[in-house]
């Protein structure tokens, strides 16, 4: 029921164009009291659209959220099994644990989980991922790969790989990764991608890949204290990307090289890593929870670990670290 | 030398006698008993270990040439840890990585000693390339030991947990 006057509601508004609609009006094409009307525009201003009101005059919409439909992201989407399955959430507290209580119920190889809205959205350590409405692509993957468990690591830099070949394909920004997995445009991480495992013993139950993509955020929409180390590709290209599109391209690319990786290997996917990199042979800090590493970043070894030359000349193998490029 | 078992049954012999004081002497070990005095067991090596619970009070005395030696008890507790390890079980890493207690810094551990872990409880995590690997116990029992230390870099196959099976 509730749904009709909201769906009457959009209609009117569509039919209207630049025209504004009166509450009184409103009430009677719909057939509530102008409280009722007044209620669902609310209703409309928390789903992210803006809403005019002129005295006598009545409302107009402004601004209409740029949701995605999974629709959209089906038609013409050409890939065998990631992003068959998609659960859509309006607000959901994280991808991740939505995702994590899916691969529990045995759903496909390839489900994903999209939300618009993240209310507890993590990053490594659990610090907090800021993911406001409608504004970036909050997704979590699902994967049960038949790879040893000492593999699934390498994951993590094949998906850093597929999401810069799908932004440079539809924004032709020049996208760098830096270790293991942040996404970097004009040295701001506009990507984050954390992974999480479930296994029993060696054996892999489901891999789950969680990614936060800053596509349409504007400078505003970042807290203070980002502002000056992330950014989105928005603000990065000055024009608004399409986020369903950019969905697809990821699935399109992310298979692709999943498939190669389990037909032949890390070697393929580290290549195209490298030529992505932008610390390596550079001066870096690795920072861990016992101490900061300073030196060279000489590069990956075919398991996908860093290698940092200190100013003595000894290699240290980084497997978990904060990168800072000095 | 005599052995354990033989010690422990001249203690007991003695014990459940009148005699109060027992002195042997054999192939330059001397063993000397001595019921109702201040409880100090000493022994001699090899004879290391004398655990019973018996009133008398054990002094073996080797050659003078040979210092008399106190009975270790950390020695004994260490034995006896020894025989108990065998039944513990280990929770190893399945991946080389960086161990995680808690998670996040400022988060309470998963486990501590003594914590009691089901099947599925998570005692840790292990993370390479910002892959988060939640370790379950996959025993019922109780944690006795936690042996690596939070941040560490931990190869594949490392014990990291020991565990009472319940």
């Amino acid at each position: 029921m509730q749904s009709d006057i909201r769906k009457e509601l959009l209609d009117a508004f569509t039919n209207a164009g630049e025209s504004y609609l009166s509450g009184q009006h409103l009430a009677d094409l719909i057939g509530c009291s102008r409280t009722a009307v007044w209620k669902h525009v609310e209703e409309l201003r928390k789903e992210g659209f803006e809403l005019e009101a002129i005295r006598r005059k009545g409302y107009r919409i402004i601004k209409t959220p740029e949701k995605i439909i999974p629709d959209e992201i089906r038609l013409g989407l050409k890939t065998g099994f990631v992003g068959k399955n998609i659960y859509y959430e309006d607000c959901i507290d994280s991808t991740q644990k939505a995702a994590q209580r899916l691969a529990y119920d045995q759903v496909p190889e390839g489900t994903v989980v999209i939300a618009e809205e993240q209310t507890a959205g993590r990053g490594r350590m659990n610090r907090k991922w800021h993911s406001p409405k409608y504004t970036g692509i909050w997704m979590s993957l699902i994967l049960r790969p038949n790879i040893p468990l000492s593999k699934a690591p390498q994951l993590t830099l094949l998906t850093a790989v597929s999401i810069v070949q799908a932004i440079e394909d539809l924004t032709n920004l020049h996208t760098e990764i830096k270790w293991p997995n942040d996404i970097l445009i004009n040295g701001k991480k506009v990507t984050g991608i954390l992974t999480e495992l479930q296994a029993e013993s060696d054996r892999i139950h489901s891999i789950i890949i969680g990614m936060g993509i800053n596509v349409n955020q504007t400078v505003d929409d970042f807290p203070i204290e980002l502002q000056s180390i992330a950014s989105s590709l928005l603000i990065e290209k000055g024009e608004s990307i399409p986020r369903a599109a950019l969905i697809k391209s990821i699935f399109t690319y992310f298979e692709k090289l999943y498939l190669l990786y389990l037909e032949e290997g890390f070697l393929p996917i580290k290549l195209l890593w490298e030529s992505y990199a932008i610390s390596i042979g550079k001066i870096i800090t690795a920072r861990t929870l016992t101490g900061a590493l300073k030196g060279k970043a000489l590069g990956i070894t075919d398991d996908g670990v860093l290698q940092i030359e200190d100013q003595e000349g000894k290699i240290h193998h980084i497997y978990s670290a904060d990168i800072e490029l000095n | 030398m005599l052995k354990i078992q033989e010690i422990r049954e001249i203690i007991k012999l003695i014990d459940q006698s009148a005699i109060d004081e027992f002195v042997f002497e054999h192939e330059g070990s001397k063993i000397q008993m001595k019921k109702n005095v201040v409880s100090n067991v000493t022994a001699v090596k090899p004879i290391t270990q004398v655990v019973e619970s018996v009133p008398v009070n054990v002094q073996a005395v080797q050659t003078p040439v040979q210092a008399v030696q106190q009975i270790q008890v950390e020695e004994m507790k260490q034995e006896v840890k020894a025989a108990e390890n065998a039944n513990l079980h280990k929770i190893t890493s399945p991946m080389v990585g960086t161990f995680y207690a808690s998670p996040s810094p400022d988060a309470d551990n998963y486990v501590k000693v003594g914590s009691k872990v089901s099947n599925d409880s998570i005692v840790c995590i292990v993370e390479a390339m910002k892959l988060f690997n939640e370790i379950e116990a996959e025993v019922n029992g109780e944690i006795v030991e936690i042996l690596v230390k939070n941040g560490q870099l931990i190869e594949y196959g490392q014990p990291l947990f020991l565990v009472k099976p319940e």
